[in-house]
Order: C-alpha cells, then structure tokens, then sequence
C-alpha cells in the first residue's frame, strides 16, 4: 500500500474516531444535562467538592459543556482545540472514577473489577473495568483528532485557518 | 501546539457560556447559589447489602447511620407502623396529619402513599405554594422518599423547617415507599387523589 493511500485510509478512520467521540460524549452530556439532580447527586458521592456553588456548577454546566465539545467534533469545527478538551477531561474523570472505585472494593471487600457502580459518566450502572476500558479507548480517539487528522467533512477544522477537505483534489493533466 | 491550546482556551470560553446559558434555560436546571444538600457534603455511608437483608423494617434506632443522621440534624423519626397508624388516623383525612413525598415527577406519578403532596426538595419553587400553607395547618407532617440511603426526605425536611414550619411538626419516614409496598400497604398512582389505588 503506498503512504497516500495509507494515509487516506487513517484519515478516513480518524474522521469515523471524531463522529464516534462527538456521538459519544452528546449522548453522555445530554443524559446528565437531562436529570441534572441525578447527576449532582452522584458527583456528590464522589466527596471531592464541598463547596455547593461549585457542586452545582459542576452537575449543571459540566454536561452542557460536554456536548458543546461533542457538537464541535461531530460538526469538524476547531477539532484539535475540542479533541484537546476531552482528551484533558477524561484524564481527571478516569482518576477520580479509579480512585472511588478503588474505595468501594476496599470499603465491601470485593475485587476491584467486581466493583459495579453509577461513576456518572451518563451510561448508568457499569463494572469499574469496563468504565476504564472505555475511557482509555475514548482518550486513544480523542488522540487521532488531537495530532491533525480527521480533517475531511469538517466544517472548520481549524479556527485559525481554514483547513477543510471536502473533495479530492482533481488529477493534474498528464 | 500553542495555536491547538489557544483554540481550546477559544473552545473553552464559548462552551462555558453556552453551558451556562442551557442550564439557565432549561426547565430542570439547577439555582447554583442553592445548598440543596443543607451542609450535608457527603452522603450517608452506603449500607453494605446481604442476600437475606431487606428494608422492610425501618427503626427508630441511632444504631441505623440514617437515623442518626436525621436525629443529629434535630428532626424526628417515624418507623413503618408509626406511619401506618399515623395515616389511618382520622386526622388524616382532616388534613391535621399530612404525608409529603419528596421525589421527582416520575417517581411521584409510578406510586405514591395515597394522598400525599409532592415536593422535590430540589425544585421548591414549583411546590411551596401549595405545599407551604398545608404544612402550616397541619399538626404533623410526615416527609419520606424511596427509603434505604435515600436523603431527598431529609433535605425536604430541613427546606420546610428553613421556611419557618416548626420543627416539632415535622417526622422522617426513614423506610419510605419501599417499606410501605414492601408492607402491602395501599398506593396511589398519577396526581394526587387520582383515584387510583392499588394495594
């Protein structure tokens, strides 16, 4: 396979990677911009903030944020400045998700992967190593983006210069 | 590097104002100002579950970390039969005793304790209104949720006394609608006095 073609092969998959983690993250974002008691109940649990105003703007604003950032990726405008986002977010939350975890299996005295809880994610109940799986998988995405590909059918790839691929380029005459 | 970071920072911006902006439209959106918790910033420690336990009977003991919880936050509590007697008692139908059931809409409408008046501690704005002069003719008003670890009956509890309904009215239901269908006991569905009850 020749390096253009190959190329062309990862940018497609990269664009796929950037519709999936747009697809993604409003879905996640809208669950808990929904249910926003839900979700602050849960961030509650956590212990990680006892401030309430900074309670409530994380359980209200966090989720709305998150699909502003999964629009941006799904739409293709300021990829690498969105991908960079959630790439940032999901360090945190993998930590802080492991950390609690880590908490319940000692507190029930379980094995860690049997730890299955509500982290808050947007997706329910889940097993504590399949929320890791997913996140690790979600941040190896967010990279693709975050490095310049994907750029086909994005709007406004970049908000600094337009680096929109829409067509093939014609061939040049012979 | 510096143009990807400053086009999040770009990003960043306009999504907190777009964020802040949702959640101020939006119909469920939280009052940031509001401590819905009453001080309470951690939960009560979950109950580690055994195959056999149920909570099909709630107590009046300190032992339990719920009720502890309520008695040091100075509210009193009532246990499944106190309930039952409390609602069958004529005052009932009076209005002198009231149940208030402090979960949202959906749970509200899946099943309530017949009779009982909503109040999501978490919305109070939609309910005070008819809430607040019920509770000031009543003589007692018994608060519960779904039961277990579940709080929203505490934190309705302390919102009422907050708007000045005294305390001594005021009791926590600590098994909640769990314990009362656990029991058997009769339940409403849909709106208040809909008529339809089930046991």
């Amino acid at each position: 396979m020749d390096p253009a073609t190959k190329r062309k092969r990862l940018d497609f998959v990269a664009v796929l990677a950037r519709w999936f983690l747009g697809g993604i993250f409003i879905y996640m974002g809208l669950v808990k911009a929904l249910d926003p008691v839900t979700f602050l109940k849960l961030v509650r649990e956590y212990e990680i903030v006892a401030n309430p105003v900074l309670l409530n703007l994380i359980a209200s604003v966090l989720p709305w944020f998150e699909v502003f950032c999964g629009v941006m990726l799904l739409t293709g405008v300021a990829v690498r400045g969105s991908a960079l986002l959630l790439f940032g977010m999901l360090i945190p939350f993998t930590l802080i998700v492991f950390k609690r975890a880590l908490a319940i299996a000692s507190a029930e005295g379980i094995l860690f992967c049997a730890v299955k809880f509500n982290c808050g994610c947007g997706g329910g109940d889940v097993y504590i190593c399949q929320k890791l799986i997913e996140n690790t998988g979600l941040m190896l995405l967010a990279l693709l983006p975050l490095i310049g590909l994907g750029k086909k059918w994005a709007l406004r790839f970049s908000f600094w210069r337009k680096e929109t691929v829409t067509a093939e380029p014609a061939p040049a005459p012979a | 590097m510096k143009r990807v970071l400053l086009e999040a920072l770009l990003v960043a911006a306009v999504g907190a104002v777009i964020a802040f902006a949702a959640n101020a439209l939006s119909p469920r959106g939280l009052k940031l100002t509001q401590d819905y918790f009453h001080g309470e910033t951690a939960p009560v420690p979950r109950a580690k579950a055994k195959p056999t336990q149920t909570i099909a009977n709630s107590t009046n003991s300190s032992a339990d970390p719920v009720v502890a919880r309520l008695k040091e936050k100075g509210l009193q509590v009532v246990n499944g039969e106190q309930a039952s007697e409390l609602f069958h008692d004529p005052l009932y139908q009076q209005g002198g005793i009231i149940f208030i059931d402090a979960r949202n809409d959906e749970h509200y409408q899946g099943g309530h304790i017949p009779g009982a008046y909503q109040f999501d501690n978490y919305h109070p704005e939609n309910y005070m209104g008819i809430i607040f002069p019920v509770c000031q003719a009543a003589q007692r008003i018994v608060v519960y949720c779904t039961g277990g670890n579940c709080e929203d009956s505490q934190f309705a509890a302390l919102t009422l006394r907050d708007a000045q309904i005294p305390n001594e009215k005021l009791f926590v239901y600590t098994g909640g609608i769990t314990e009362w269908t656990n029991r058997g006991y009769t339940v409403e569905f849909g709106e208040r006095n809909s008529g339809k009850i089930q046991k």
